[in-house]
C-alpha cells in the first residue's frame, strides 16, 4: 500500500516536473504546521492539545483558499472534484469518515458548484488505542489531493503530519482551533431518519419526506450528496406543508441511472438548521396522512398510545351509543356473571380488530397503503350505517319495541342476552368505531401501517383491548357494579335519552354522505329514512284482523324496499360529485379521454388523484390550481381531465397500470398531434406544468 | 435552395420554441448546427461533414484535466484512432472567451497542436461561445460524436474516472473509443450519455 502510494507520488512528481513547478518544492515527506500550495493553505489540526489513551480526539484538515477561490463538498456540483484523503495512523487507531460540514452554493458561470470559500475544516474523529504510553507522541499523517478553483482550477496535494503528545489526564482544548471546530459543528447536519423517497420520473428529481417536527415553510436549500444526478444550476422547488416536505429539481443532462439511495442535506440558513436524510428510490407515497413515525419507534410507547387511544374511542360519538346499549343490558342483568360478560365483550372487540387488522395487512401486502376510514369511502356503507343508527334511535325512543322490530343483524345479535350478545356487542362496537378512528387515531395507525406485520397486529390488538377496557373494568370491579343503579323506571328514561346521541351520530353520517354525493343524494337518503321510520312504526302496530295484518306486512316490505332503493340511488350519485368552483377540469373517463386524444384541436392533461393522497393535494394547491396553470390551459387549449381514485375506481387502476404505476399521483400530458403521452414528475411546480402545456 | 432555407428557418423557429424544454442536445436527434472559423481562417459547418463521423472535443490547454489526457498521450491516441481507423473528422473546439483561461490566438493553438503532437482535423476558435452553448458544453474535456447522418450518438466525458491523475487512465473506460467501436459494429452506443468531468468552460 505504502509502496503503491510512493509509485503514484513519483508518477505525479514526473507530471509535476512537466507542468506544475510549485509541487516539486513541496514533495518531500509529510509536513507539520500550515503548508502553502497554489492559492490555498492547508494544515492538519486537532481539537485538543494532546491525546489520552483509550479516548477519542477530533482532528481535521484546515483549508484556507485565497480570496475568490474555493474547494468542494462530497458532491462538487456541476463541475469540480471532491477532495481525496488518505490517512496513516498508528496501529489500532480508527479514523471516521469526514463529517462533511454542509457547503455553500457557488454559482460559476452557467453552472453551480457545492463547496467552501474562506477558511474551513473537514473534521474526522480518531479513536486512540488504550495501550499508548503517556510521554510519547501520537503521529497522524494525511495525504490530501484536492482541486482548488476560482473559474479556473488548480489541483494540489500535500503530505501532512500532526504530532500530539500522549498524556494520562484529559487534555486541554486547543484555543487556536476552537473556532474552526465550532464552525464545523455549526455546519454539521443533524442526522434524521424520517422516511424519504425519491423518483426520477419525468426528467425531474422528486423527493418527499415526512418531518416529525414543525419546520419553517420557506428558505430551504437542497444539497444532494450524489454526483451527476441533478442539474445543480436548475431551480429547486421546495414545499413544506403539514410536515410533508416535497422538492423537485431538473435532472442533469448527463443523468443515466438512478441510485438505490439518495443521501441529501436540507439547510435552512436563517435558523441554522441542517438535516441529513437518506431517500430510497421508488414512487412517492400516497398514504392517507403524513406518517409521523421514525423508522424505529419505541414500540412500548406505541402500544401505550394505542391503549390510550382505544380507551378514548369509548367517548367517540359513534361508539358511545353502542356502549350505552351494553351498559343498559349490564345494568339490567345485575345478577348474572358479569365478569364473563365483560370477557366475552372484550373477546368480541379484540377479535374484530384482529380481523380488520388482518384485512388491512393483506391489502397493505397488495401494495396499497390504506387510511383506516376506508369503509367510509363507500356511500353504501355510510348510508346503511345512518339507517342503522336512526333505526336504533327510533327503537330507543319507543317508536317500536325491541325484539319484535326488524333491526340490523348486528344490533339483534348485540341485544341477545347471553354471552353471545356480549360478544357481538363487542363486534358492533368495532364496526361503528371505524369512522371515528380516522381523525383521532391517525398517529398510532400510521405507525401500524409502516410496522412489520406482527408489530402492526400487536398495535391493533392493544387498540381493541383499550376500546374494551372500560366495559371490562366495569364488569370486574364489584364496587362499580354495586354503584350501578337498580333496574326501574329510570331505565326507560335513560333508554329514551340514549336515543339522542344516536340521532346525532346519524346526522354526522348524513353529513359525510352529503359530502360524498350531493344535495340530491342527501334528500334521497333522508326520504329513505322516513320510509324506514314508517316501516318500523307500522311493524310495531298491533294486529287487528287478517286483512289488515297482510296490508301492514306489505306496507312494511314496500317501505323497506323504498328505503333500500333510495340508498342505492344516492350511492350512484357518488361519482357525479364535482367541485364546480374550480371547473378548470372535467371528470376523467376512458371514453372522454379517447375522444379528446382523437381531437386534433386539443391537447390533454390527465391528473389522477385521491382525497387521501397528500402529495396530490399539495401538487394541486401549489401548481395545478394556480392562475398561471389555468391561464395556460385556456391559452393552449388543453383539456384537463381529473380522475378521482379516492374510491379505488378499477378503470383508473387499469389506467395507472398502463404507466406501470400502482398509486397516485400520476400526471400525463398528451400532445394535440396524437403523439406519445408524456408522464410529468410526481412533484409539480407551476412553471413546470406551464412549460409542459406550452410544449403540447 | 429556397426550400432548404425555409426548412432551416422552420427548424430555427421550432428550436426557439422548444428551447426551454430541451436546453441540451439529445442523443438520437440531429446535432446542433454550427459555423465556426478554425486556426487557418477556414469556416467549418456541421453540414460540410455530411457522410462522415464527427468527433467534437472541447478543450482548454491550461485545464488540469485536459493536461491529464494530453500529457499521457491519451487524447492524441484517440484522435489518431478516430481519424485513421474510423475515418472520422476530429474537431477540437476552444470556447474560452478572450482574456479567460484557455483562450488562444490561432498561432498559439497551432503551436499547442504541434508541441503536443496532437492530430485533430481542425481546431475551431469559438470565441463567442455560440457553438459551446448550442451543444451545452460545460467542461473541458467534453466529448460528442455525430454520425454520418448528422445524428448525435454520444455526449459526455472522455473516460469513466473523474480524477486528475494520468496514472488512472489505463483503468478507466475510454467512452469515445467504446462508442466508436459500437458505431463501427453497427450497434447502438452502449453508454451514449456519461458524466463529463473537468474544468468549467470560461464562456
Amino acid at each position: 500500500m505504502q509502496r503503491l502510494r510512493i509509485i503514484a507520488s513519483v508518477q505525479r512528481l514526473l507530471m509535476g516536473l512537466l507542468l506544475l513547478l510549485p509541487i516539486i518544492a513541496a514533495g518531500n515527506g509529510p509536513e507539520k504546521g500550515p503548508v502553502q500550495r497554489d492559492h490555498i493553505e492547508v494544515e492538519l489540526v486537532a481539537e485538543h492539545l494532546a491525546v489520552q489513551p483509550g479516548s477519542t480526539v477530533r482532528v481535521g484538515l484546515r483549508m484556507l483558499p485565497e480570496q475568490g477561490w474555493h474547494t468542494y463538498w462530497i458532491n462538487p456540483g456541476d463541475s469540480g472534484l471532491p477532495i481525496e484523503l488518505e490517512w496513516t495512523a498508528p496501529p489500532d487507531s480508527t479514523i471516521s469518515t469526514v463529517d462533511w460540514p454542509y457547503p455553500d452554493r457557488l454559482p460559476i458561470g452557467h453552472l453551480v458548484n457545492f463547496g467552501y470559500e474562506g477558511e474551513h475544516l473537514l473534521p474526522v474523529t480518531v479513536e486512540v488505542p488504550s495501550d499508548l504510553v503517556p510521554g510519547q507522541t501520537f503521529v497522524l499523517d494525511l495525504y490530501a489531493d484536492w482541486l482548488v478553483c476560482r473559474v479556473e482550477c488548480i489541483p494540489g496535494d500535500a503530505d501532512l503530519r500532526l504530532e500530539l503528545p500522549i498524556v494520562a489526564a484529559a487534555p486541554a482544548p486547543d484555543p487556536a482551533t476552537r473556532e474552526l471546530f465550532a464552525w464545523a459543528d455549526a455546519r454539521r447536519p443533524e442526522i434524521v431518519d424520517w422516511p424519504a423517497r425519491f423518483s426520477t420520473e419525468g426528467g425531474q428529481l422528486s423527493v418527499q419526506t415526512e418531518a416529525t417536527r414543525p419546520l419553517p415553510v420557506d428558505g430551504w436549500a437542497f444539497f444532494p450528496a450524489t454526483e451527476n444526478l441533478v442539474d445543480h444550476a436548475g431551480d429547486t422547488f421546495i414545499t413544506v406543508s403539514d410536515g410533508l416536505v416535497q422538492l423537485s429539481q431538473p435532472l442533469s443532462t448527463y443523468f443515466t441511472a438512478a441510485p438505490d439511495t439518495l443521501p441529501f442535506v436540507l439547510v435552512h440558513a436563517e435558523t441554522g438548521t441542517a438535516l441529513a436524510l437518506e431517500a430510497q428510490a421508488g414512487n412517492l407515497a400516497s398514504t392517507a396522512a403524513a406518517i409521523p413515525a421514525t423508522a424505529s419507534p419505541n414500540f412500548a410507547l406505541v402500544l401505550l398510545m394505542a391503549l390510550a387511544g382505544g380507551v378514548l374511542l369509548n367517548l367517540m360519538p359513534c361508539v358511545f351509543p353502542v356502549l350505552s346499549i351494553k351498559a343498559l343490558s349490564l345494568a339490567a342483568g345485575a345478577g348474572h356473571d358479569q365478569r364473563r360478560h365483560g370477557l366475552a365483550y372484550t373477546a368480541g372487540v379484540v377479535l374484530s380488530f384482529a380481523i380488520l387488522a388482518g384485512v388491512l395487512l393483506i391489502l397493505r401486502a397488495g401494495g396499497e397503503a390504506l387510511g383506516w376510514g376506508f369503509q367510509l369511502q363507500s356511500p353504501w356503507f355510510v348510508g346503511a350505517l345512518a339507517y342503522l343508527f336512526f333505526a336504533m334511535g327510533l327503537g330507543l325512543s319507543g317508536v317500536y319495541t325491541f325484539g319484535t322490530g326488524s333491526m340490523g343483524a348486528g344490533e339483534n345479535l348485540a341485544r341477545r342476552s347471553g354471552l353471545g350478545g356480549s360478544f357481538f356487542t363487542g363486534v358492533l362496537a368495532c364496526v361503528v368505531a371505524s369512522p371515528c378512528t380516522a381523525p383521532f387515531m391517525g398517529t398510532a395507525l400510521g405507525v401500524a401501517i409502516i410496522l412489520p406485520w406482527p408489530q402492526a397486529m400487536g398495535v391493533f390488538l392493544v387498540l381493541g383491548f383499550g376500546l374494551a377496557l372500560p366495559m371490562l373494568v366495569l364488569s370486574f370491579w364489584p364496587g362499580l357494579g354495586d354503584r350501578l343503579p337498580r333496574p326501574g323506571l329510570w331505565m326507560e328514561t335513560f333508554r329514551q335519552a340514549m336515543a339522542f346521541p344516536l340521532y346525532l351520530a346519524a346526522v354526522w353520517l348524513l353529513w359525510v354522505l352529503a359530502r360524498q354525493t350531493d344535495a340530491n343524494g342527501l334528500a334521497l337518503v333522508l326520504a329513505g329514512m322516513v320510509a324506514l321510520a314508517f316501516a318500523l312504526w307500522l311493524a310495531g302496530r298491533p294486529d287487528r284482523g287478517q286483512t289488515l295484518a297482510t296490508a301492514r306486512h306489505v306496507g312494511v316490505a314496500m317501505s323497506l324496499l323504498f328505503a333500500l332503493a333510495a340508498l342505492g340511488s344516492a350511492a350512484r350519485l357518488e361519482q357525479e360529485a364535482t367541485d364546480s368552483a374550480a371547473a378548470a377540469w372535467e371528470p376523467w373517463s376512458p371514453a372522454r379521454l379517447q375522444e379528446v386524444i382523437d381531437d386534433p384541436n386539443y391537447a390533454v392533461l390527465v391528473n389522477m388523484t385521491a382525497d387521501w393522497c397528500v402529495t396530490c393535494l399539495v401538487n394541486e394547491r401549489v401548481a395545478l390550481d394556480t392562475d398561471d396553470v389555468r391561464t395556460a390551459l385556456a391559452e393552449h387549449e388543453v383539456i384537463y381531465l381529473k380522475g378521482d381514485w379516492t374510491r379505488r375506481d378499477p378503470l383508473i387502476t387499469e389506467y395507472l397500470a398502463r404507466f406501470e404505476r400502482n398509486g397516485v399521483p400520476l400526471y400525463v400530458v398528451y400532445p394535440r398531434n396524437g403523439g406519445q403521452p408524456q408522464v410529468l414528475p410526481q412533484v409539480l411546480t407551476p412553471g413546470l406544468v406551464v412549460q409542459a402545456l406550452e410544449s403540447l | 435552395m429556397k426550400s432548404r432555407f425555409l426548412q432551416s428557418f422552420t427548424l430555427v423557429v421550432a428550436l426557439g420554441l422548444v428551447s426551454p424544454l430541451t436546453a441540451a442536445p439529445q442523443i438520437g436527434e440531429p446535432a446542433p448546427e454550427f459555423s465556426v472559423v478554425d486556426t487557418r481562417g477556414q469556416v467549418h459547418s456541421l453540414g460540410d461533414f455530411a457522410g462522415q463521423l464527427v468527433v467534437l472535443e472541447w478543450t482548454n490547454h491550461d485545464c488540469p484535466f485536459v493536461v491529464k489526457h494530453y500529457s499521457a498521450g491519451n487524447m492524441q491516441d484517440q484522435q489518431r484512432l478516430a481519424r485513421e481507423e474510423h475515418d472520422a473528422v476530429w474537431l477540437t473546439v476552444i470556447s474560452s472567451r478572450a482574456g479567460e483561461q484557455g483562450h488562444v490566438s490561432p498561432e498559439q493553438a497551432d503551436e499547442l497542436t504541434a508541441r503536443r503532437e496532437a492530430n485533430p482535423s481542425a481546431v475551431l476558435l469559438d470565441e463567442s461561445g455560440d457553438m459551446g452553448r448550442a451543444y451545452d458544453a460545460r467542461v473541458t474535456p467534453h466529448m460528442y460524436i455525430i454520425d454520418p447522418e448528422g445524428i448525435l450518438r454520444y455526449m459526455g466525458g472522455i473516460d469513466s474516472n473523474p480524477s486528475r491523475h494520468s496514472a488512472d487512465i489505463p483503468e478507466a473506460t475510454q467512452y469515445v473509443v467504446t462508442a466508436l467501436e459500437d458505431l463501427a459494429a453497427g450497434r447502438e452506443v452502449a453508454q451514449a450519455v456519461t458524466r463529463p468531468y473537468g474544468c468549467t468552460i470560461k464562456y
